[in-house]
C-alpha cells in the first residue's frame, strides 16, 4: 500500500516530467488488479483442495480474512496519517487517512457479507438465534469508521476537520482491539485462528497468499486513486478561490 | 495554579452553574424516569421477565441519559461563546476538559442515583449489586470519552447527531464487561472495567488537547 500511496504523488505531475501520465498508471494498476483476482480465482476454486468437513463453503475463507487485513491495513493508515498531521499540520498525512478509511469500510463490509454467508450453512445461523461475539465486534469497528466519515462530512472543513477526524481516527483505533478482545474473552463461536499457528495446509496457505496480494493490490490502487482524487479536488478549489479573488479585485478597480 | 486546581476550579464552576440554573439535573430526572415509564409498556412484564430485563434497562438509560449529560457539558458554552474565554484563561486545555468531565460524570452519578431506585419502584424488582457497581465503575471511563465527543461534536455542524454516533460504538466495552459481570465472573470483568478507565482517561487526556486546540 505504501508503494501505492508512493505512486499517487507522481500520478498528476505532468506528463512531460517523464512519468506516464495518471490514466497510464491507473489503467496499468487496474488490469493488474485484474489479473491477481483471477489468479486468486483459480488458486481459491481450482488449485485448493475442497475441506473434508466444510466442503466447498469453506473456500470462502480465502476472500473473507483477505479483506480483514486489507481492512485493517487500511485502518492503520489511517491511525498514521492521525497522528503524522497532529505532530506536522502537513495536509498529506490527511489526505492518505482521508482516502483510506472509505476503502477500510468497504472492505470491513466485505468481510462480513462473507462471514454470514459462511455462517449460514456451518453454523446454521440464524441472528436471532445465534449472537457471535466477532460479528459484533466488527458492526462496532464498522460503526467507529462510518462515525470518522461523518465527522469529516460535518466538521468545518480545512484544518478544523483534519484535526478532529485524526482525533477519531486514533481513538477508534485503540477502542478496536480493546473491542475485539471484551467479546472474545465473553463468549464467541469464530473459530480460532489458523494460519500463525500452521494448521493450513501448504496448498490452502498458497490459494490464501494469492488472493491476499490480489486483494491488498486492490486496496492499494484503490486508496492511491482517491488520494489523488482528494488531491486534485483541493487544487481545483484553491485555483477557483483564487479566481474569485481576482475577479472580485477586477471588479473593486472599475469604478 | 496547578492542573488539578485548575480541573477542581472548572469542575466547581459547572456544577455551580448547574446548582443556580437548576436546568439540566431536573430534566435528566425526568427523562430517567419518563424511560421507564416507556420501558413498562414497551416490554412484556412479569415476575420472571422484569428480573431479567433489569440490568439491561440499567444500561441502556445510562448509555442515553450519558449522552444527554455529556452532550450538554460544552453544548452550553458554546451557545454562550464561553468555551473561548475559557481557553483564553492561563489554565490548559487538558486542565478545562478534565473539570468539564469530572461535572459531567457527577451529574450522571446524581441521573443514576435516581434510576438504581426508579428501576426497583417500575420494575419491582432489586438491582443485583454487581450491576451497579459495574455501571458506577463504568460512568468514570464514559465520562471521559463522552466528554471527549462533546468538545469534538460541538465545534461541527449536527452536533446532536453526531456525539451518539462517535460515542455508542466507543463505549461498547463497558456495557461488554458490565454485562458480564453478572455471568459469575464478576471480580474478573470489574477489574477489565477499572482498567478499561485507566485507558480511556489516558487516551481522551491526550486527545483533549487536539480537540480543544483553536
Amino acid at each position: 500500500m505504501t508503494r501505492g500511496v508512493g505512486g499517487g504523488k507522481g500520478f498528476a505531475r505532468p506528463a512531460q516530467g517523464g512519468s506516464p501520465p495518471i490514466s497510464t498508471r491507473l489503467r496499468a494498476a487496474v488490469i493488474g488488479c485484474a489479473l491477481a483476482f483471477a489468479a486468486a480465482a483459480y488458486m481459491d476454486f481450482v488449485f485448493a483442495p475442497e475441506d473434508s468437513l466444510q466442503g466447498p463453503v469453506q473456500r470462502i475463507f480465502y476472500l473473507h480474512v483477505s479483506s480483514a487485513i486489507a481492512a485493517y491495513a487500511c485502518f492503520a493508515l489511517v491511525l498514521i496519517g492521525g497522528i503524522l498531521y497532529l505532530r506536522r499540520e502537513d495536509p498529506r498525512p490527511d489526505r492518505l487517512a482521508r482516502a483510506a478509511a472509505p476503502v477500510g469500510l468497504l472492505f470491513t463490509s466485505v468481510t462480513f457479507v462473507m462471514g454470514m454467508i459462511w455462517a449460514k450453512p456451518i453454523w446454521n445461523w440464524d441472528p436471532s438465534k445465534t449472537w457471535d461475539a466477532r460479528l459484533s465486534s466488527t458492526a462496532v469497528l464498522w460503526a467507529v469508521y462510518a462515525g470518522y466519515i461523518l465527522v469529516r462530512r460535518f466538521a468545518p472543513p480545512g484544518r478544523t476537520a483534519a484535526r478532529l477526524a485524526a482525533v477519531v481516527g486514533i481513538v477508534g483505533f485503540v477502542d478496536v482491539p480493546v473491542v475485539h478482545f471484551s467479546v472474545l474473552w465473553w463468549r464467541t463461536l469464530h473459530p480460532q485462528p489458523v494460519i500463525e499457528t500452521g494448521a493450513l495446509p501448504a496448498s490452502m496457505l498458497a490459494a490464501w497468499l494469492v488472493t491476499l496480494l490480489a486483494v491488498l493490490l486492490l486496496t492499494g490502487t484503490l486508496v492511491a486513486t482517491r488520494y489523488v482524487t482528494e488531491r486534485n479536488r483541493e487544487l481545483a478549489e484553491a485555483r477557483r478561490d483564487r479566481h474569485e479573488l481576482v475577479r472580485l479585485e477586477s471588479a473593486a478597480e472599475v469604478p | 495554579m496547578t492542573f488539578a486546581a485548575c480541573a477542581l476550579a472548572v469542575a466547581r464552576k459547572d456544577l455551580l452553574t448547574e446548582w443556580r440554573s437548576r436546568e439540566v439535573l431536573p430534566a435528566l430526572a425526568q427523562f430517567v424516569l419518563l424511560a421507564l415509564v416507556v420501558t413498562l409498556f414497551a416490554f412484556d412484564l412479569d415476575a420472571a421477565s422484569a428480573a431479567r430485563i433489569a440490568p439491561g434497562v440499567l444500561w441502556l438509560v445510562v448509555l442515553f441519559a450519558g449522552l444527554v449529560a455529556f452532550g450538554r457539558a460544552f453544548a452550553a458554552e458554546k451557545e454562550q461563546a464561553s468555551l473561548e474565554a475559557l481557553l483564553l484563561t492561563p489554565a490548559g486545555p487538558v486542565a478545562i476538559f478534565a473539570g468539564k468531565a469530572l461535572a459531567a460524570a457527577a451529574v450522571l452519578l446524581a441521573c443514576e442515583a435516581v434510576l438504581v431506585p426508579g428501576i426497583g419502584v417500575f420494575l419491582g424488582v432489586g438491582l443485583p449489586p454487581l450491576a451497579v457497581a459495574a455501571v458506577l465503575l463504568s460512568t468514570v471511563g464514559m465520562a471521559a470519552l463522552g466528554c471527549l465527543f462533546s468538545a469534538l461534536a460541538v465545534q461541527t455542524r449536527a452536533r446532536e447527531l453526531l456525539l451518539p454516533v462517535l460515542a455508542l460504538p466507543i463505549w461498547i466495552p463497558f456495557v461488554v464487561y458490565g454485562a458480564a459481570a453478572l455471568t459469575g465472573r464478576a471480580p474478573q470483568a470489574l477489574a477489565n472495567l477499572l482498567a478499561l478507565d485507566i485507558l480511556v482517561v489516558v487516551v481522551a487526556g491526550l486527545a483533549a488537547r487536539f480537540v480543544l486546540d483553536d
